[in-house]
């Protein structure tokens, strides 16, 4: 059985006189120990995806449908109360901006034992701080930030803190939302080789979102790349990467300077995003596409398997069709 | 934390002598002056008008007159009125409690109402509640609040008679005891409601922007994800978060408290601080002028002295200099 099994997944953000579709049509399967990247530019809807894994969207202006099936558990439609003993314990997350993840008027420890007794309501303080010590131990970190305040702890710092909360419970799957986006390219660097072992060390698998495609391809085994809500592109990170097949995956590729090889110019992509609350009858990069024919503007290109895992949804691919 | 309220001890009272010279300077280099205010405009007579010139010691430099007037103050003296023919600091001292009785109670009163609904508003975010209160906070915010004193004594006081039009005792009763009270609460209620009214749009705005702008912080959405249910994130975290911004406002009204609310004070003819000072003006009340203003200017320092202890024991990072 998958750990996660995301299917047929559309999230609707209802604004005022239309609808904007952020996730059309997500499927995603991530077994247990797995590590899967998202990657896409802003307002492809990777975020949105994982506000909906975690049960965190604003029900008030959006609506989710399909079915997202964690350790055989369907997310959507769970009671709130079911919900919660989820939370944390299995499925935990690190979010964007690590500076502003813990709030600026309590300790670090305070509020670290505030999440801990979430789901230990007995815990006395000093098991919390005993907690608080030990997560520290795992992600390098000194146990004096236990009495400080998020201020006095410098970006790397306050990203590592975020990262051992979300350890607290050895839940079964972490989802990093641009975790590292905020920090300078050495401590990312540090933070990312940590995480990978990490993983292996706490056996939980992770969804690392991301617009920085070097960042999935340092921590992840699998690729989800996600154009204008949906999947354009998936499979193993070495091939995905290395050969890509969606022309957008190719411009998002050439957007990024490469270590070795030839000297290229940077290219970026034409165009922007297409207006979300319209329908699109076609390929939704067709009117980025360079490559697109007449067909991509009218009919949607179902996923051509390459492989085992290798899906591309693109008509200029040659593959095996399938559904 | 010493070090913190030490400095702003120190800058507070530099502050207070600066306001002091330049209350003193300002007063005597407006037009006017109480000699011939005094000594009539009918028939000036130069005797007289000398004697009254080396009885308040006006003939003196103006320097000379500063130093005497510092050295008074720093003896508790703030000089006579010759207007009220008695002492400032008793004149000051009647008028205080009227005036901090009705400011002080409005402020809390104010405080306690706007927070409870901008709190309300931003958990029930765009409901018709919200919407109702946000849009009429603006009108009450825009309204000149002497037409609104008007407006209530119209209504309450000469239409329905529920409350009396002016004053803070009835004179012909002469109360004692807890009927005094009673009767001083029986007038207090008018003004307060006015300057309540006139006060909650801020309170309601503030608080109402800052729990939005808390609840919508990255670690609110981390206690979410952690489990944790949303009373105890409001309580624990939100609340602590969006107080700020209240405690500051609010501190900086408390020193308005002393100097109260002139145009109200005068629609409903209640015997404060602020139509003594308007009297001062016009009659060229220097002593009391300059009177009030110490104490203005020592209520405002040690308000603002307050809300900076107080905002640095809530937020650590202010602490940090």
């Amino acid at each position: 059985m998958a750990l996660l099994d995301i299917r047929n997944v559309n999230i609707v953000y209802k604004m005022e006189g239309h609808d904007i579709l952020a996730c059309d049509d997500v499927n995603i399967t991530m077994e247990t120990q797995d590590s899967l990247g998202i990657v896409g530019e802003s307002g492809s809807g990777k975020s949105t995806l994982a506000m909906g894994i975690l049960g965190l969207l604003p029900t008030n202006i959006t609506s989710i449908a399909g079915e997202i099936i964690f350790k055989g558990t369907n997310l959507i439609g769970l009671s709130r109360e079911d919900y919660a003993k989820l939370r944390w314990k299995e499925l935990s997350a690190v979010f964007q901006k690590s500076m502003n993840s813990l709030s600026p008027v309590h300790k670090v420890g305070k509020q670290m034992a505030a999440i801990y007794r979430v789901h230990m309501p007995s815990a006395s303080d000093s098991e919390c701080r005993k907690m608080g010590y030990n997560l520290f131990e795992k992600v390098g970190l000194s146990s004096r930030v236990y009495d400080a305040y998020p201020h006095e702890l410098s970006g790397g710092m306050a990203q590592r803190v975020a990262i051992a909360l979300s350890l607290m419970f050895h839940p079964a799957l972490v989802i990093l939302d641009e975790a590292t986006t905020a920090l300078d390219v050495i401590t990312e660097g540090q933070i990312l080789r940590e995480l990978v072992t990490l993983q292996e060390k706490e056996k939980m698998a992770s969804i690392v979102i991301t617009h920085n495609v070097s960042v999935v391809a340092t921590t992840c085994k699998k690729v989800v790349v996600m154009y204008a809500g949906r999947i354009v592109e998936s499979g193993w990170t070495d091939q995905v990467l290395v050969t890509p097949k969606h022309p957008y995956t190719q411009g998002l590729l050439k957007s990024f300077p490469a270590f070795h090889g030839e000297r290229q110019s940077l290219r970026g992509i034409p165009g922007s995003l297409p207006d979300l609350s319209m329908r699109i009858p076609g390929c939704v990069f067709a009117p980025r596409c360079p490559h697109a024919v007449d067909r991509c503007h009218k009919e949607r290109p179902s996923d051509i398997l390459l492989g085992e895992h290798w899906r591309v949804a693109c008509f200029l691919v040659e593959g095996d069709e399938k559904q | 934390m010493t070090k913190y309220v030490m400095k702003r001890l120190i800058i507070g009272l530099i502050a207070v002598v600066l306001s002091v010279a330049i209350n003193f300077v300002l007063i005597r280099v407006a037009p006017g002056d109480p000699i011939t205010i005094m000594a009539g405009m009918d028939n000036p007579n130069q005797e007289m008008i000398d004697h009254l010139i080396s009885k308040y010691g006006l003939d003196k430099p103006i320097l000379t007159q500063f130093g005497i007037y510092l050295s008074n103050i720093a003896r508790g003296d703030f000089g006579y009125s010759y207007r009220n023919n008695q002492p400032v600091m008793g004149l000051i001292g009647q008028r205080l409690f009227p005036t901090f009785l009705m400011t002080f109670s409005a402020a809390i009163l104010a405080l306690v109402i706007g927070s409870a609904l901008g709190l309300a508003a931003a958990r029930t975010r765009d409901s018709r509640m919200d919407r109702f209160f946000s849009s009429i906070s603006y009108i009450f915010d825009a309204m000149p609040g002497f037409w609104l004193a008007l407006m209530l004594i119209l209504l309450f006081a000469s239409r329905l008679k529920w409350f009396p039009t002016m004053g803070m005792i009835n004179m012909r009763a002469g109360y004692t005891g807890w009927a005094h009270v009673l009767d001083v609460l029986y007038h207090l209620a008018l003004p307060v409601i006015c300057l309540v009214l006139l006060n909650v749009p801020r309170y309601f705005r503030i608080t109402r922007a800052a729990v939005l702008q808390v609840m919508s912080e990255d670690y609110i959405t981390l206690f979410r994800a952690s489990g944790m249910n949303e009373k105890q994130i409001f309580r624990k975290f939100v609340l602590k978060n969006a107080l700020l911004p209240t405690v500051t406002i609010f501190g900086l009204s408390l020193a308005g408290c002393f100097m109260g609310a002139s145009l109200i004070e005068i629609v409903f003819a209640w015997p404060g601080m602020g139509r003594l000072l308007l009297d001062a003006i016009t009659k060229r009340d220097y002593s009391v002028l300059s009177g009030v203003y110490f104490i203005f200017s020592m209520m405002l320092v040690s308000a603002t002295i307050l809300v900076d202890v107080v905002c640095a024991a809530l937020d650590p990072r202010i602490r940090l200099e």
